[in-house]
Order: structure tokens, then sequence, then C-alpha cells
């Protein structure tokens, strides 16, 4: 066995030192079976959708809500749940593509989850997706001689882009119902990673096919879109449903979800019972969830970085000193990550020198110290802090108001030059 | 020699003869080579010998029709040459090519001569001597002959390659009705398309959907928005065959004109817009170099400054150094000299991008863009080109009342109003120009009331402003010049197309006008897009951005301490906010609204502002009843 086997191995005990396979905490999409285990909370959002998939009527649904807040996996569970309860009905997912329509997007979500379908397949090899069957188109050329048959030959397709998407869509959709009679849900996810203007546009252009056969489930923010286009009476949603921070007990239930989804021994789900977040202590556990806001995307993040600073410190349990130094690095790690611009950095040390910022109080002066002359020119870098989990968004419908994430300030390590 | 003793017939000079003949041998091999090596050959006197040569080597009946052939070859090939004199090489070209029609008449060679025509046609259409406008009345014409013998029916690609020059003609065509014109063209080339199908003609149906996108991108009839978005699907076909691998220089061509209908495009976000614009330019500029294609280099640099100067994304400051940075790249090649036209337009691009740096000195900046405009005004007289004389007048006007407001230099603002009164002489009423020119002299004639305190400047700048405000109708503007416009003329545009129910388009100038403003030396005009944007936004219902809008204005207008600003601002938040249900917060702005109109002796107002108070008070009254039930 060699020195970087070793290393790995050592590597890999330390994480078992703190009774967990691997690291459970993850940014990145996780499989249905490790999804159910950790998905926390959100009942009363996952019953209002349930009940509209009790009716015949196909539903549009709306999830919106800020960045990281868990949209995407929030919908991936009641695509879960709809398939387990629902074996008749077919449910498609796509995160919506840059510089694409809705209905394009819709039909390549569709076509993929029908891989039998033929018709389905040639759509999206049309459009230059890769597709698992492989299409041929035949020819057939009659011989110069007379009374000799003819003889056929084959050449690939060539790529086009659907001329009317939302009118194939729409085949496709009667083509799934055969099958699939209990209906069609198409998700669409991530709609606020595109600019608001657009996402108004998109759906504009969408009202028809939003307004079909199929069951439809977006996801994005409410920015973008105008009151006409969300009211239900004469808009396109049966259901707008924000999802809001998480409240501090299911923050902690969470947790102890996400470590017994990876825990070797003693599994335990009593919130009561210290053992159940282990390695953390109760009181750490407590300070990791308020800290991370109730933010699921944050909370994976922060908790990341808290288990690789307890296996590099060799440490079996997380103290009030592993914490505080976690943190600190957690703090260091997401300014690196997020790689400020100058004027975003200026924004960023005045929001953790005031407090907070908001387009109610700021002053003309605040604003000129910064380098602008009005709050909605502001408003993008704080967006993009917030993005970069170093902001939060509060709650205040009547105001715009942003506060610094509490992190211990982190130091950057000084290089040693020779 | 020319000629041969008192009264004989004239006769080619040895010369020229030696010459043809050399021709006739280098035929089949590669002509370029062979002009490059008889350079000095090509010459007037050539010019004169070709109809005596021609004489000639046809007296034998036997050769001339090879003779006929050769000079037809030496025509083709010669137009197409681009050392020595061009204007000499295609005049010679075309005078082959006409030579070759007494021998190949229509009766006897009727596809030959439809051949010929054609061919014909293009040479008149790029022929540089002369007058543009009859080379192309005679281009048109030539095609339209070709066009009587390549039917459909009976020569149905070479039909459809005259209709797609035909097109191009039209295009280019300087008499008849602009408007007309355009749908000749747009009509010429949906012909040709449907033989050109992209199955059986791949390349030419690349080429004439190409075409149609610049058609589309001109056309005047029809949707502005609409045109530029089949320009845009034209421009897309016409990729899906021209590729970077297959066909770079066109495939480098249409990216080009896809810039180019992405950075006019009304529909869609005008931050995308142009980002594709400036992506598609990029990549044009792969293929087109400084060293193998200096002028469309040259010219997409152009296109990139301009792109860039518009930019909506991005450090502002940023992307007006690359804009600077890209004109005058284009500027080494479009020389005085050698594209006047062309300099003169980079120089007034130039001076707009300078009048707008922020980088550098300001004093500075706006010396460098008075010098270009004066420098673009060299070329761009009110007698060569007197639409562009007038534009670049004022944005020249417009650089100096900057220079005026930095040195309090009365001069400037004199000299400013003198331009601007000189080119609203010849400004088509109701035209973007003339809207732009009479905000502008409205704004000097006021600033220069500063220093004057002459009523007659106030009343001067009242008169400018409402004639400005009252042309400028959803109806009635041309959009297609929409994003050159002053920002304040997209602001006002954009609430207006807002007010008509044209949401998305008036969202887009607003916002648009909105870039350019906050870097802007006039606050006020920051403050009155500001407002404008937060009423677009009241009337889409979005209230939290219409919110957000008005207490920006606001904190703006009370900057400024203008006071009917503060109060329509107030009163617009407090509108909102009690939309929203925040009764209390909505009420204080609504009070001191009222108050201030009265204070502006606004009675009207005030009672309107009143009316909405009141009933915001009954509301919290019930509300509080309610509670207390």
């Amino acid at each position: 066995m060699n020195n970087i086997d070793d290393i790995f191995k050592k590597s890999a005990n330390s994480i078992h030192q703190l009774d967990l396979r691997q690291i459970p905490f993850t940014e990145s999409p996780v499989d249905n079976n490790t999804l159910d285990r950790i998905f926390t909370g959100r009942e009363a959002e996952l019953g209002k959708v349930f009940n509209l998939f009790q009716g015949r009527d196909r539903r549009r649904i709306y999830i919106y809500g800020r960045i990281g807040i868990g949209k995407t996996v929030f919908l991936l569970e009641v695509l879960s749940a709809l398939h387990r309860n629902l074996p008749k009905m077919l449910s498609a997912y796509i995160s919506l593509p840059a510089n694409l329509d809705l209905a394009t997007t819709a039909l390549i979500a569709l076509a993929k989850a029908m891989p039998d379908d033929e018709w389905a397949q040639r759509q999206l090899y049309q459009m230059g997706i890769p597709t698992e069957i492989s299409l041929k188109e035949r020819t057939s050329e009659i011989s110069a001689s007379l009374g000799l048959g003819a003889k056929s030959g084959e050449k690939d397709l060539p790529v086009t882009k659907p001329l009317y998407p939302a009118v194939s869509l729409e085949t496709l959709i009667e083509r799934a119902l055969i099958k699939y009679p209990a209906g069609v849900a198409i998700a669409i996810d991530d709609l606020d990673k595109q600019n608001p203007s657009v996402v108004r546009q998109l759906m504009h252009d969408a009202q028809g096919m939003l307004k079909g056969k199929a069951w439809f489930l977006l996801t994005g923010h409410p920015m973008g879109m105008t009151r006409d286009l969300l009211t239900s009476e004469r808009g396109l949603f049966d259901l707008q449903l924000p999802l809001e921070e998480l409240d501090q007990p299911t923050t902690y239930k969470m947790l102890i979800n996400y470590l017994n989804s990876e825990r070797i021994n003693n599994k335990c789900d009593d919130p009561k019972d210290p053992r159940s977040v282990l390695p953390f202590l109760p009181e750490t556990a407590k300070k990791l969830c308020e800290v991370s806001l109730g933010k699921p995307r944050l909370f994976n993040r922060l908790g990341i970085t808290i288990l690789n600073t307890a296996t590099a410190l060799q440490v079996k349990i997380i103290t009030p000193e592993v914490l505080e130094k976690s943190l600190k690095a957690a703090e260091l790690s997401l300014r690196q990550k997020a790689a400020l611009t100058a004027q975003e950095e200026r924004v960023r040390a005045f929001l953790q020198e005031h407090g907070n910022i908001s387009d109610e109080t700021i002053s003309m002066q605040d604003l000129e110290q910064l380098g602008f002359r009005a709050y909605n020119e502001v408003l993008p870098i704080l967006e993009r802090l917030e993005e970069a989990d170093l902001a939060h968004q509060l709650n205040q419908d009547d105001t715009k108001i942003f506060a610094p994430i509490l992190l211990p300030i982190g130091q950057a390590v000084p290089s040693i030059k020779n | 020699m020319g000629s041969k003793g008192f009264g004989g017939q004239p006769e080619p000079t040895e010369k020229s003869r030696q010459f043809i003949l050399a021709f006739k041998k280098a035929m089949d091999e590669d002509t370029h080579q062979f002009f490059c090596s008889h350079l000095s050959d090509l010459n007037e006197s050539l010019l004169k010998d070709l109809p005596l040569l021609f004489c000639e080597l046809t007296k034998n009946k036997k050769e001339q029709y090879v003779i006929a052939i050769m000079f037809g070859n030496f025509g083709l090939s010669l137009k197409q040459f681009p050392l020595g004199d061009r204007s000499l090489n295609m005049e010679l070209g075309l005078m082959a090519l006409q030579l070759v029609l007494k021998v190949f008449t229509r009766r006897a060679f009727p596809q030959d001569w439809a051949k010929i025509q054609n061919n014909l046609g293009a040479a008149y259409k790029n022929y540089i001597r002369g007058d543009r406008a009859d080379n192309l009345e005679k281009a048109i014409a030539t095609y339209e002959l070709a066009l009587q013998i390549y039917t459909r029916e009976a020569f149905s690609k070479d039909w459809a390659g005259t209709q797609n020059n035909l097109g191009i003609a039209y295009i280019d065509r300087i008499r008849g009705d602009r408007e007309d014109n355009l749908e000749r063209a747009i009509a010429a080339y949906e012909l040709a398309l449907q033989i050109y199908t992209r199955e059986a003609f791949p390349k030419d149906w690349a080429g004439t959907q190409n075409n149609l996108g610049t058609a589309y991108c001109k056309r005047i009839r029809g949707d502005r928005g609409d045109n530029l978005e089949r320009a845009i699907a034209a421009y897309e076909l016409a990729l899906q065959i021209y590729t970077r691998e297959a066909f770079p220089e066109d495939w480098a061509g249409t990216q080009n004109n896809l810039g180019n209908a992405y950075k006019d495009r009304i529909r869609g976000d005008r931050g995308d817009n142009l980002e594709r614009a400036i992506a598609a330019y990029e990549l044009a500029l792969q293929i087109y170099t400084r060293e193998a294609f200096p002028k469309d280099w040259a010219g997409t640099q152009n296109n990139l400054g301009i792109a860039y100067k518009d930019r909506i994304r991005g450090d502002r400051g940023d992307n007006l150094e690359k804009a600077i940075f890209a004109l005058k790249l284009a500027s080494q090649i479009h020389t005085r000299e050698a594209l006047p036209e062309d300099w003169a337009m980079t120089q007034y691009n130039l001076g707009n991008v300078y009048s707008d740096r922020i980088q550098g000195e300001r004093a500075d900046n706006l010396e460098k863009a008075i010098h270009f405009f004066n420098q673009a005004a060299d070329v761009f007289t009110q007698k060569a080109f007197p639409e562009k004389w007038a534009t670049n007048q004022a944005a020249l006007a417009e650089a100096l009342m900057k220079r005026a407001a930095l040195t309090n230099n009365i001069q400037d603002l004199v000299s400013a109003i003198e331009l601007l009164q000189s080119a609203l002489i010849f400004a088509v009423v109701g035209s973007p120009d003339f809207i732009d020119t009479q905000y502008r002299l409205g704004k000097a004639l006021s600033r220069h009331y500063e220093y004057s305190h002459n009523a007659d400047d106030l009343q001067q700048a009242m008169q400018a402003y409402e004639i400005a405000l009252e042309a400028i109708s959803p109806e009635h503007y041309d959009l297609k010049q929409i994003w050159k416009a002053l920002p304040t003329t997209q602001a006002i545009l954009g609430s207006r197309l807002i007010r008509d129910g044209q949401w998305q388009e008036g969202l887009q100038l607003l916002l648009n006008s909105l870039t350019q403003l906050k870097t802007g030396d006039d606050p006020l005009d920051h403050a009155n897009a500001l407002y404008q944007t937060a009423r677009g936004y009241e009337v889409l219902s979005d209230w939290d951005n219409a919110r957000l809008f008005y207490r920006d204005a606001l904190r703006l207008y009370a900057h400024l301490n203008d006071l009917l600003g503060i109060t329509q601002s107030r009163e617009g938040l407090g509108s909102v906010l009690v939309s929203q249900g925040y009764l209390d917060k909505g009420s204080v702005e609504l009070v001191q609204a009222r108050d201030n109109y009265l204070q502006l002796q606004k009675a009207d107002r005030a009672q309107q502002v009143d009316n909405i108070y009141k009933a915001a008070q009954r509301a919290l009254e019930r509300q509080a009843v309610e509670v207390y039930a």
C-alpha cells in the first residue's frame, strides 16, 4: 500500500471517527432515496400541492422563494411522492436552459421521460439532443436499369429546431395520456436563474401552453411577475406557493435527518436526545441552525465546512471552539468563492458595518459613498451577495432590506515567503 | 499609336493587342496571377482599345464565339480583381461583358444572353464610376431582362439566382420609394426561396436567408418589432448551413448581421439582446481578422464599439473604455482618404462615447468629444449628408452644453443654441432627431436663462420642451431609431407605451434610459426617469418595483430640492403603499404630498391626493373597528 492510499484511508477514518460514513451535507442533487431520508418540514406546503392533485382539473402551480430556500428539493420531493402514489401519472423534470422558451423546454422534459416512445425520441433527435435510440431516415432509389429492383439506403436525419414547439408538446402530451391516464405533470425549475424580464416574457408567451392538458409546476421568484400573471382569476396559476425560511425546530430536525442518513452506528432521531445530533453537541447544533437562518443551501454549505474542519482537526466532537473555527473558515470560503468585484466588496463591507440596508432608510450620502445614485442599482449586488450567502433579505414586505450573514470574520492565512 | 493616317478607322494599340492575346493564352490558368503580372497593362488606354480589339478579333466569323467567350471570362475575372485601380478594373469588366452581347444575342443564344445580363447586373451594382443611382437602375433593368429568359419553369435555378440578385439591387436602390424598394427586395428573396430550398440548394438557401434577414432589418413597412424578429430568425436559419467549419467567411458575415439585429432588437430584454449582439460580433471577429478582411474587420469593430456604448450589463465605465478601444481599431482602416463616410461615422461614434466617458478627466473627455464631432462635420456636410449633419450638430451641441456646465462658459451655451436651431431648420418635423433636438434646445435655453435672466429664454425653452413632448407619440415614433434616441426621450416614450398597453416595450425603454442616465451629468433627468419607471411599474401592478423606484425618485428629488418631484413621488409612493395595505405608512406619504401640492398652488392635485388619503383613513377606521369588535 503506498503513501497516497494511506492518506486516503486516514481521511476516510477521520470521517468515520465522527460516526459517519461520509459527509452528509451537499450542494449537489441527491438521488430519490437519500432525498426521502433528508427532506424535512414543509408539511403545510406539501399538503397544499397534493390537494390539487386530488381532482381531475389540470393545475398550474408556481413555487417561489429566495435563492437557496429549497425550491428544487421541494419540487423533486413532490415528484417523488407523485411517482409513488400515482403510478399512472407521468412526471417530468427539467431545469430551464438559457435562451429556450417554455414550450420547447417542456417538450424536451416530456420527451426525455418517454424513452420508449419513438415519436418523442425523434423530437429530441431533431433538436440535436442525444437519444438512446439511433434514428435513421430511409430513402430509396430505383436503379436505372429496367427490371432490376430498388435499392434502399439510409442517411442521418438533419438537425432542426421545432418550428411549433407548443403544437409538438400538445401532441406529445396526448401520446403520454394514452399510457398514463392519471395525467402528465411537467416540472420546470430554476426560472429564478434567468433575468426577471426574460421570465416575464416567457410566461406571456407560454400562456396557451400552461392552459393545456398537463399539470405544470414551476419554480422561480415573484420579482419578475406582474399581478395579472399571478392571480388565479384571470392569470395563469392556480396556486402560488411561497417557500419561507425553515423555523429553528425544523432546521434542527433536518440536521438530525442529514446525520442519520450517513450515521454508522447508534441512529437516533429524538430531538430531545443529545445523541441525535452527534458529532455536534446540542448547543453547537443549535448554533448551526441559527446561523444558517433556515436556508437549506446555507445550512449545507456551513455543514460541509464544519465537518471538513472537524476532520482536519481530528476531533470526534464539534465543540463551541471547533464550531467557531469552522464558521470563520466558512466565512472566508464564502467570500473567496464569491470572487467579489471591488464594488461588490464595498457593498458587503458597508452591510457588515451598518447591520442592514433598505430602500426605505438608505440616504443619498450612503449611496454616494457606495458609488451609486439609487438603491435599485445596489439591489443586484445585494442579490448577488445573497446568492453567495454573504447577505440575506429580511422578511419585510414593505421594504427591501438586507442584512449580513452573521458569521465570525475569517482571516486569510498569509503566505509564507522565503 | 492608336490611329493610322488621316481619316482612317482608329485602331487599337499594339500593346493592348498583345495583352489581350496573352490573356487568351493564359485564360485557362490562373487569371489572378496573370493580372498581377500585367498590372501596368490595365489602364485607360486598354479601356479605349477594348471595343476596337473586339471588333477586330470578331471579324473572323469562325473565331467570333471563342473571342466572345474569352472577353466574357476577361470581364468576369477582372471585375473582381482587387489590385490596381478598382474602378478601372470594374469598368473594363463591364465593357467586356457588354461587348460579348454583340455576339451572344438574345435571338441566337437566349440562355447565354440571359447569363451575361445577370452578370452585367452584378457588375452595374458594384460599379464605382458614374452616378450610383443610375448604376443601380441599370442593374435592376438588366436583371429584369435576364428574367425574361430565366423563367421559373424553364431555368428554375437561374431564375432563383437572378431573383436573389434583384433583391440585393433593390435593397441598395436609391431611386423610387424606399419603402417600396424594400418590399420588392423581400418579395424577390421569397421567390428565390421557392427554388432555393434547404434540401436542394443548401448554400444558396443560406445565402438568401441571410439576405432576407438584412431586408427585414431595414424594412420600413409593418411592425418594427416583428421585422427584427423575422430578421433574427432568417439569420439563425442561414447559420444552420453557414457553419464556421464549412463556410467561415459567410458564417462571419452572418454573425455580424445577427449582431446588428440583436443590437436594434425591440422585443425581449435589452440587456440580453446587447449581450447577444456583442457575442455575435466577437464570433465574427474570429474570422474577420485585420490581415485577412480589413474592411469587414473594421466594420465589425465599429459595430462592437456601438454595442459596448449601449451595453447595460457590467460596469458602465469599463464598457465605454471597450467601446473606445473598438472604435479606434475601426478607424485604423476607416481612414478619411480611403473610406470617408465610414471614417466620419466612426468619428461621430467616438464623439458620443467620449461625451459620456466616465474614466479620465471630464474636461479632457469633452474636448476630445468636441474634436471628434468637428472632424465628422468635415465629411457630414449639410449638402452631402443632411440627416447625418443634423445628428452630428446636435451631438456637438450636447457636448458643448456639458462643457459649459463644467466650465461655466456661456459662449459654449450660445454656440450650442445656434447649432441646435440650425439643425432644426432641416429636421423632419416629428422625427426622432427633431424631438431630441427640440429637447436639447429647451435644455440649452433654460440653462442660458440661468445666466441671462431673460424671460424670452425661458419662454422659448418651455416651447421647445412642449414641442418635443407633443411629438413623442407611440403611434408615430420611428421605432427603428429608438436606441439612438436621447435617454430622456426613451423614458417619456416608454411611459407612454405603458400607458397605451405596450407594457413590455415600454418597460424596456424605461430601464434602458436609466442605464445611461444613472451615470450621466444631469441628476434631474435621472430622477425624472426613476419617477417615470415607478409609474410604469405601478400601471403594471408590480407594487414592489413601483415602491422601490418611487423611493429612489423621492430620495434624488429631495437631494436636488425639487419640490414638484418630491411631491409627485410621495403621492405615488403613498398610493402604492395604500394599495398594498400599508395604510399607516401610505397615509403619511399622502398627507405630505397633499400639503406640498397646496404649497405649489396645485389645488386640483391636492384634492385628488386628499381623496385617496381619506379613503385610506376610512379603511384604517374599519380595520380598528373589526379588531375591537
